[in-house]
């Protein structure tokens, strides 16, 4: 076992944490309340490969894992310019299509993934398809050779700033007649597809979407792969999905506790810096502690994955996930308890992340079918729904 | 086709407290974290700049204890082709006589070098002058504090930036150069960058390896004892101008009275 990164990912991390440095916060907040995106960062990241690190080499990419795509996610969230659309463009799309797509898909797609120029949302969550997949109602059925596509989704990221959107829908089992799940490439300029942003209280440079999915005409080669394989292509996307989350909250958390550190270094009371007092310096101490034990696991989640466990990946993903979500919010919570007052003013870039990390409570899967998880499968306790 | 030389040196990030040892007075590497001097950045874009506009090589030079590595890593995986590393424990405490001497004969390792780059001045020692003491050893024209630097055919041209203004400067090659922070923006690594730079030769060699005389480098041959050293003092508070609506006269008696206005 090595806990020790190899030094190549550690260099990584360095010239990632360095660009999204040279950007900084205040660059994603000026973004963010503008109503714009982090296209300039996004493009530049994407340039110099650290967005296509675990794309495959022969389509121009890194060649790494998901363990290395999950340190660029995670430096540049500590950076302060979180990126939400690398936990699901280069994390998700990017893989299911590298594992799971025809040889024409990868062509046309993944050396736009390599080099950030391509982004794709991924749809899943319908209104009344929460947690729940197996009632995804979106379905696709077979017209001329193509498919036609119905159905909604809503809490779709970045769909503005996407080429094409990644389907989770359904389509019927030519020998059953049942239904059985299918992913579909819908580029976002199709007739009949529709999207609105929904108006969230939070401070994002990644929007929100619903989804109109209205009649859309789909030609053949919109479905990944073959149709047979879409369960083992959720897996294959999903658990990259919960591993990109937990980096997200993990860099989120790292670089509130860098904030909240630097002020209790700082800022002097009573004559003597707020950080020599246990009241304040031992809640940092329990961040950093729980941050380095979430961050332990959403590496050996990465790890485990890249060795091709998807299974037992599972596990430590949905672990991490919890975990990373946990820290990041308790993080936020004592830095802008450390900076009293101006730990919510505007000046000191704490506050947006209050909603922020809570975020990564609900998404990309609950708290709640997490600890389900974990209970059924972890602990063998009866299921619960 | 210019072969080029890049000085690198790793010293401490300067956002990190940088200390002496308090028994020999020599850098305290252990206090702060390790980084390629940002300067020595400058100069390997410099030098990547040259070499992409006409081709050449790029050879990476450094001086330094064993774990410099991470420093020429850096500049490897910038896009540099080759390294060498003179790493040996009779070097420390050289002064910039000795540092020279050995950067000369490493550099004399290279076959027909065309330049040699390096940063104006070192953020730890600042001594500035390492670049002008190599040209004089290698018997090359030195072209110091270059904000731009264009090579053409054989001969190069620099302009030179001091505090006493511009210089437009011409020499044939070979040549050392060095650069202020003005010549360019470093690029970043590209992740293809870090994965090659492990694959780039590295030669290490000892001062023996250089044919350098042992007892010319070192703390106990050096040509000066840095014999104290003292932190500056932290900045007194001031004194506080309360405005009464005559505040700007306060202030202005107050400079007067500095003797500066």
């Amino acid at each position: 076992m090595n806990f020790v990164e190899s030094a190549e990912r550690q260099a990584l991390r360095e010239a990632v944490a360095e660009l999204g440095r040279s950007y900084g916060h205040e660059y994603y907040l000026e973004k963010a309340r503008g109503g714009g995106h982090t296209s300039e960062l996004w493009d530049e990241a994407g340039r110099l490969g650290y967005l296509g690190v675990s794309v495959p080499e022969e389509y121009g990419g890194g060649g790494a894992g998901i363990g290395d795509l999950a340190a660029v996610c995670e430096e540049f969230c500590a950076a302060g310019t979180p990126m939400l659309l690398m936990v699901v463009s280069p994390a998700i799309c990017a893989t299911v299509l590298a594992r799971f797509g025809t040889d024409e898909q990868k062509k046309h797609w993944l050396p736009g993934f390599a080099s950030g120029q391509v982004r794709m949302s991924f749809a899943i969550t319908e209104p009344d398809a929460g947690s729940n997949s197996h009632r995804i109602t979106t379905t696709a059925r077979r017209d001329n050779g193509g498919w036609v596509l119905n159905g909604r989704k809503v809490y779709i990221s970045g769909v503005d700033e996407a080429d094409a959107v990644l389907v989770v829908g359904r389509m019927e089992d030519a020998r059953t007649g049942n239904l059985k799940p299918a992913l579909f490439i819908v580029p976002t300029d199709t007739p009949g597809f529709e999207y609105r942003e929904i108006a969230m209280d939070l401070v994002s440079a990644d929007k929100q979407f619903g989804l109109f999915f209205d009649d859309v005409r789909l030609p053949a080669d919109a479905l990944v792969g073959s149709e047979d394989a879409a369960i083992a292509q959720l897996f294959a996307g999903l658990n990259p999905e919960r591993i990109m989350g937990a980096s997200f909250s993990l860099g989120i958390a790292r670089y509130a506790l860098g904030k909240g550190v630097g002020y209790a270094k700082e800022r002097s009371v009573f004559g003597a810096p707020i950080g020599s007092h246990q009241g304040l310096a031992h809640p940092l101490a329990q961040v950093k502690i729980e941050l380095e034990l979430a961050k332990l696991m959403t590496q050996k989640a990465a790890a485990l994955y890249d060795a091709g466990d998807d299974f037992g990946a599972g596990e430590a993903a949905n672990m991490a996930k919890y975990a990373g979500a946990e820290v990041a919010i308790k993080a936020v919570d004592q830095a802008v308890q450390v900076h009293g007052g101006n730990g919510l003013a505007s000046e000191y870039g704490l506050g947006t992340l209050i909603g922020a990390v809570r975020v990564g409570r609900i998404a990309p899967v609950s708290r709640e079918m997490v600890l389900n998880f974990v209970a059924q499968h972890s602990l063998g306790l009866p299921k619960s729904y | 086709m210019p072969n080029i030389v890049v000085l690198v040196k790793q010293v401490p990030d300067t956002y990190s407290e940088r200390k002496l040892n308090e028994s020999d007075h020599t850098l305290d590497r252990e206090s702060a974290d390790a980084v390629l001097d940002e300067i020595n950045e400058r100069a390997v874009e410099e030098a990547l700049k040259i070499k992409e506009a006409s081709e050449g090589e790029v050879t990476v030079l450094c001086v330094g204890p064993d774990r410099a590595t991470d420093a020429i890593r850096k500049a490897l995986s910038m896009g540099a082709d080759k390294a060498i590393h003179v790493s040996d424990e009779s070097l420390h405490g050289s002064d910039m006589v000795a540092t020279a001497k050995v950067i000369a004969a490493a550099i004399g390792r290279v076959e027909g070098v065309d330049l040699v780059i390096a940063g104006n001045e070192a953020s730890d020692g600042r001594g500035g002058a390492v670049p002008a003491m190599l040209a004089e050893l290698l018997g090359m024209p030195q072209l110091t504090h270059a904000r731009q630097v264009t090579v053409d055919g054989s001969t190069v041209q620099v302009d030179r930036e001091t505090e006493e203004g511009l210089t437009h400067l011409e020499a044939g090659l070979p040549a050392v150069i060095s650069v202020t922070e003005k010549i360019n923006e470093p690029r970043y690594p590209s992740f293809k960058g870090i994965m090659a730079a492990k694959k780039k030769p590295v030669e290490t060699l000892t001062v023996a390896d250089l044919g350098v005389d042992a007892g010319e480098v070192g703390l106990a041959n050096a040509w000066s004892t840095v014999l104290e050293a003292a932190p500056k003092p932290p900045r007194t508070a001031g004194q506080r101008v309360d405005d009464e609506g005559d505040g700007g006269t306060k202030i202005a008696e107050y400079l007067v009275g500095q003797k500066l206005i």
